[in-house]
């Protein structure tokens, strides 16, 4: 078994008292609460304060967790055959993970009070919660994702429709209930990997449509991609950066019915390299304009 | 691989009080405070009250907060609608993220 400092996970000394240990946890969980920190790690954090927290916040675990002595964390260990045998009830030889001790002692001590005062009981199992990233493809059609487990892997069918952020759940099928107790379930994260064109918000497309300034100014037919093929659009003369097209179903299909639109978002793009004969068109162009693009710029005093 | 191939439940299908409370580790007190802040739409079920799916996601939610920081459920209502809310405009912000080049 590999050995936990969980004294170090929640920053506090061996002698800390409880109140010390809820302070820190509190603090910590703030900080890496999933909900609210969004960095790398957060998550696996959070998961190591809180498996510290459970064990040295009930008094029986930490004084057990105590008896277990110090050791470098990730270090090799046996519990002593004694605590063993008072706590444990597993394989001797299985690999177990320390966590998984300290629930079962809590459950046994739990159980052994219930069963004391007569109470028949039983626990739900864990849910298990794992990531599907995901292409716009493999969104587009549906999909199945493997989940390795202990037990061996299992596949879960991802319907075609899902979302960034979408969370299926598969009732019935996490860790197995003890005494009776139903089975946990299973939460799959989706996430879409990113792709080199389209960026999704929700349903909907969005794709960056560069045209040159003449594009623009005299409108055009331009091919452009999509998850289903290729399309023509019509940019009409006189159109602006940052306008909108919009191809309506062109988008990341709904679950049922319906289907997201694509977007090509305008941008009027400037060669870096202008030629003399290029430019000597827009300095004819200049001369014909009477456009005046700053038309608020003008007039009033200008303080510097 | 193995062959069993998992199904999710359907996100149409709606989840009965019982369930959600079993799935989520919420207390049926803490459930009736919620729906009545509002934070938890109903609907009228065959046996009392019947939910949308995504509901069991909210309520686990509020249950992972409730542990991690001991809210209350006037406490879990106020967190989960800030983080609805937050939910939002950073929906809103990917969008106009869109809009921009990259």
């Amino acid at each position: 078994m590999k050995f936990k400092d969980y004294y170090e996970s929640l920053g506090i000394e061996r002698g800390a008292s409880e109140t010390e240990i809820k302070k820190a946890y509190r603090r910590l969980a703030r900080q890496n609460h999933p909900d609210i920190s969004k960095e790398e790690g957060a998550e696996e954090r959070f998961k190591e304060i809180s498996e510290a927290y459970q064990t040295l916040s009930d008094p029986e675990k930490r004084q057990a967790y105590d008896e277990l002595g110090r050791h470098q964390p990730g270090e090799d260990f046996r519990p002593p055959p004694a605590w063993d045998s008072r706590f444990w009830q597993g394989q001797p030889h299985q690999e177990e993970d320390l966590s998984d001790l300290f629930e079962q002692m809590g459950f046994r001590s739990s159980q052994r009070r219930r069963q004391a005062a007569g109470v028949d009981f039983s626990i739900r199992g864990h849910d298990v919660e794992a990531v599907a990233k995901l292409s716009l493809d493999e969104v587009c059609h549906g999909t199945q994702v493997t989940l390795e487990r202990p037990g061996g892997n299992v596949s879960i069918r991802v319907p075609k429709g899902v979302a960034e952020g979408e969370r299926l759940r598969i009732p019935g099928r996490g860790g197995p209930g003890i005494g009776g107790g139903p089975d946990g379930d299973v939460y799959l994260l989706i996430q879409l990997l990113p792709h080199p064109l389209f960026r999704p918000a929700g349903h909907d497309l969005y794709l960056e449509l560069p045209v040159t300034p003449w594009e623009a100014a005299l409108g055009a037919q331009i091919e452009i991609p999509t998850l289903y093929g290729r399309v023509l659009v019509t940019v009409k003369p006189g159109s602006q950066a940052g306008q909108k097209l919009r191809l309506a179903g062109k988008g990341l299909p709904q679950r049922g019915e319906g289907t997201g639109d694509l977007y090509g978002v305008l941008q009027i793009v400037m060669s870096k390299e202008i030629s003399e004969p290029e430019q000597e068109l827009y300095r004819e162009l200049a001369r014909a304009s009477s456009f005046q693009p700053r038309p608020k710029f003008t007039g009033g005093t200008i303080h510097v | 691989m193995s062959d069993d191939l998992l199904n999710p439940a359907d996100a149409e299908s709606p989840v009965e009080t019982v369930e959600l409370l079993t799935a989520s580790g919420l207390a049926h007190e803490e459930l009736v405070e919620l729906v009545e802040f509002g934070v938890f739409e109903t609907r009228q079920g065959a046996a009392g009250w019947s939910f949308h799916s995504r509901v069991v996601h909210q309520a686990r939610r509020a249950v992972k907060l409730r542990d991690a920081f001991g809210l209350n459920p006037p406490g879990m209502a106020l967190a989960l609608t800030y983080l609805e809310k937050i939910d939002a405009l950073e929906q809103r912000l990917r969008e106009l993220e869109c809009l921009l080049p990259r």
